[in-house]
C-alpha cells in the first residue's frame, strides 16, 4: 500500500507538472520533461539490451556450454575471448556462455561489428564507419517495406476502389441506391484527389474542376483527421483526470489537492518575483 | 454583441484550457449516463471475433504504452473478455517496449483474476522484442527464432499453448492494439495480407483515418476506433451477457461528449468572431 501511495504522489506530481506548461513555462514543467526523456531513453535502452542484444546476439555468438572442456578447434580461442568479457562483466556475460537456448551462429558477428561501427560516430576521426551500418539499415528497411507496401497499400487499395456502379441482386431499391451512391463517392473521391497531385498537365478548364473536387475531398479528409485528433487528445486528458481524481482521495493522502496547492502557490510566488517574464504570456 | 464577438478573438488561451478542464472533470465526478450506440465498424470487429472457430488460437499484439493507455487499454480488456469467454487460447506479444506492462496488467486482470485461467495453457505473454516490422516478418517464419523465451523466461517450446504453433500460419486470427508505428499498418502489410489471416485492430483516434482504408477494402475486419469505440465494444459484450461491468471507456464517455460539444461551440464562435471582424474591417 505504501508503494502505491508513493507512486500516486509521483504520478500526480508529474502529471500536474506537465499540465503546468499550459499556464507558462516553469521549473516544474522543465523538471518533469527532463525526467520523462531520461527515463524513456534509459528504459528503452535497457529493454533492448537485455531482450535483444544479450539473448539474440551474444546468445548466438557464445551459447551456453555445460562443460567448456568439450570445446574444440576455433571455439577454444573464441570462448577464451568470451572469458575476458566475463571477467569485465559477469552479469552480462555469465560463466560458460549466454543461456538463451540458441545454437551457435557465427554470422551474428556481422551485426555485432556493424553495431560497434554505429557507436563510432562518437569518435569524429573514424565516424565515417557508421555509414556502413546506416547503409545496411536503410537497405534492409527499403527491401522489407517494398513488398509490403506494394502489395497492401498499392495493389489491394486499387482493388478496393474497383467497385460496381450497378445495384446488387436481392437488395431493395433504397439499399441499391445507397450502395451505388457510396461507391460513386469513393470512386470520384479517389480519382479526383489523385488528379490533384498530377502536375504534368496544367489544371485548366474541366481539369481544373476535377482538381477542385479533389481539393474538397482532401479538405473533408483533413477535417476528419482533425476531429479524430481532438477526440484522441480529449481521451488522453480524461485518462489523466481520472487518475488525478483517484489520487485526490483520502486513501492517497489527498495527493492531487496538496500538490496542486503547492504548485499554484509556488508559481504565484515565482510570477511575483519576475513579473516581466510573464507579461508576454 | 458585435464587440463581444470581436473580443472573442483575443481571449487568453488559458481561459479556454480552464473551460475544457472544467467540462471534462465535472462529468467524471457527476456522470450523466449518456447512451452508447455501437457503430458499424465496431460491430464488424465484434462479429469478426465472434466468428473465430471455437478453440482456435488468437495472436494479440499490444503495441501501445502508458501515453495512450486511456484510449486503448479499455479495448484490450473488452477484447480479452470476449476471447476468454469464447475459450480461445491467446498468444500475446508486444512490438512496443512498454506494451509488455500493458499486456501484463490486462492479462492479470482478465485472465487470472476474472477467468482464473492457467498461464502457458490458456494464454501466454511472449513479451517484447525490438525490431518493429522485422519481428512480424520473422514470426511468419518461426515464433521460436524470435521469441525463444516468453516474458517469464520460460522456453516457449515447453509451453502447452505453443505446441503446434510453428509460425503465424498456425494462428486463426490477429488482433492488434495499436498506437502508431509499428502497429496495425505493419501487421496488415507483413502478416494479415500476405498470409491471408483475418485481422482486426483497436486504434487510437488519431490513427483511424490512416487505418480505415484497410477496413473499407476488406483487408481488415472492422476497427475499434478510439475511446468511443472502446465504450461501444464494452456495450456489445455487456449486451451479449459476457460481463456486467460498465467498463472504463463507458464511464469516460460523458466527459468526452461534453468536451466535444464545447470544442464545437468554440469553433463556431471563433468563426463567427472572424467573420464579424472581417466585415468590420471591410466597412472601414
Amino acid at each position: 500500500m505504501e508503494h502505491s501511495i508513493l507512486g500516486a504522489w509521483v504520478a500526480a506530481f508529474l502529471t500536474l507538472a506537465i499540465f503546468s506548461y499550459l499556464y507558462n513555462d516553469n521549473p516544474f514543467y522543465k523538471f518533469a520533461e527532463h525526467v520523462y526523456i531520461g527515463v524513456s531513453a534509459a528504459y528503452w535502452g535497457s529493454i533492448a539490451f537485455w531482450n535483444q542484444i544479450v539473448p539474440n546476439m551474444f546468445g548466438r555468438l557464445w551459447p551456453h556450454v555445460e562443460d567448456p572442456s568439450t570445446l574444440e578447434g576455433f571455439n577454444v580461442i573464441w570462448y577464451k575471448l568470451y572469458n575476458i568479457f566475463h571477467f569485465i562483466s559477469g552479469n552480462i556475460f555469465p560463466e560458460n556462455g549466454v543461456y538463451a537456448n540458441h545454437d551457435q551462429n557465427l554470422t551474428y558477428i556481422i551485426p555485432f561489428i556493424l553495431g560497434i561501427f554505429m557507436l563510432l560516430r562518437l569518435i569524429p576521426s573514424i565516424g565515417w564507419l557508421a555509414r556502413w551500418s546506416l547503409a545496411y539499415v536503410v537497405g534492409l528497411a527499403a527491401g522489407l517495406r517494398m513488398y509490403g507496401f506494394m502489395s497492401s497499400n498499392v495493389l489491394s487499395q486499387i482493388y478496393g476502389t474497383i467497385l460496381p456502379l450497378h445495384g446488387e441482386a436481392g437488395l431493395s431499391f433504397w439499399q441499391n441506391t445507397g450502395l451505388i451512391l457510396n461507391n460513386l463517392v469513393i470512386i470520384v473521391g479517389t480519382l479526383s484527389a489523385l488528379y490533384y497531385f498530377f502536375f504534368s498537365m496544367e489544371h485548366k478548364g474541366i481539369f481544373s474542376g476535377i482538381s477542385r473536387i479533389g481539393i474538397y475531398f482532401l479538405m473533408v479528409s483533413f477535417g476528419a483527421s482533425f476531429g479524430f485528433a481532438v477526440m484522441g487528445r480529449i481521451s488522453l486528458l480524461i485518462g489523466r483526470f481520472n487518475d488525478l481524481i483517484t489520487y485526490s482521495s483520502g486513501g492517497y493522502g489527498y495527493a492531487t489537492l496538496v500538490l496542486l496547492l503547492i504548485m499554484v502557490a509556488t508559481l504565484f510566488i515565482l510570477s511575483r518575483q519576475d513579473p516581466e517574464k510573464n507579461t508576454d504570456q | 454583441m458585435n464587440t463581444f464577438l470581436q473580443k472573442l478573438d483575443s481571449v487568453d488561451r488559458r481561459v479556454i484550457f480552464l473551460i475544457i478542464a472544467v467540462v471534462v472533470i465535472l462529468p467524471l465526478i457527476f456522470p450523466l449516463g449518456l447512451p452508447v450506440e455501437p457503430t458499424q465498424t465496431t460491430i464488424d470487429a465484434f462479429d469478426a471475433i465472434k466468428a473465430i472457430p471455437p478453440g482456435a488460437k488468437v495472436l494479440m499484439s499490444f503495441d501501445y504504452g502508458p501515453s495512450t493507455k486511456p484510449e486503448i487499454h479499455p479495448m484490450s480488456i473488452a477484447v480479452l473478455r470476449h476471447l476468454f469467454h469464447k475459450g480461445h487460447p491467446v498468444i500475446v506479444m508486444c512490438l512496443w517496449p512498454d506494451g509488455l506492462f500493458m499486456a501484463k496488467e490486462a492479462l492479470d486482470q482478465v485472465a487470472l483474476e476474472e477467468y482464473k485461467l492457467t498461464y502457458g495453457r490458456d494464454f501466454v505473454n511472449l513479451g517484447y522484442r525490438p525490431g518493429n516490422e522485422a519481428i512480424i516478418k520473422g514470426i511468419t517464419q518461426s515464433f521460436e527464432a524470435n521469441f525463444t523465451m516468453d516474458a517469464m523466461g520460460t522456453l516457449i517450446r515447453e509451453l502447452p499453448i505453443m505446441k503446434d504453433v510453428e509460425n503465424i500460419d498456425d494462428v486463426s486470427f490477429i488482433i492488434n492494439m495499436s498506437a502508431g508505428f509499428p502497429g496495425a499498418v505493419e501487421w496488415i502489410q507483413y502478416a494479415a495480407d500476405p498470409h491471408k489471416i483475418p485481422m482486426t485492430s483497436g486504434n487510437t483516434s488519431i490513427q483511424v483515418n490512416e487505418v480505415l482504408p484497410y477496413v473499407k477494402s476488406g483487408q481488415m475486419q472492422g476497427i475499434i476506433a478510439g475511446m468511443p469505440a472502446a465504450a461501444e465494444y464494452e456495450a456489445l459484450i455487456r449486451r451479449a451477457g459476457m460481463t456486467d461491468e460498465m467498463g472504463e471507456a463507458t464511464s469516460s464517455m460523458d466527459a468526452q461528449s461534453i468536451a466535444h460539444l464545447v470544442i464545437v461551440l468554440f469553433i463556431v464562435l471563433g468563426n463567427i468572431s472572424y467573420f464579424v471582424k472581417r466585415k468590420q474591417e471591410k466597412k472601414y
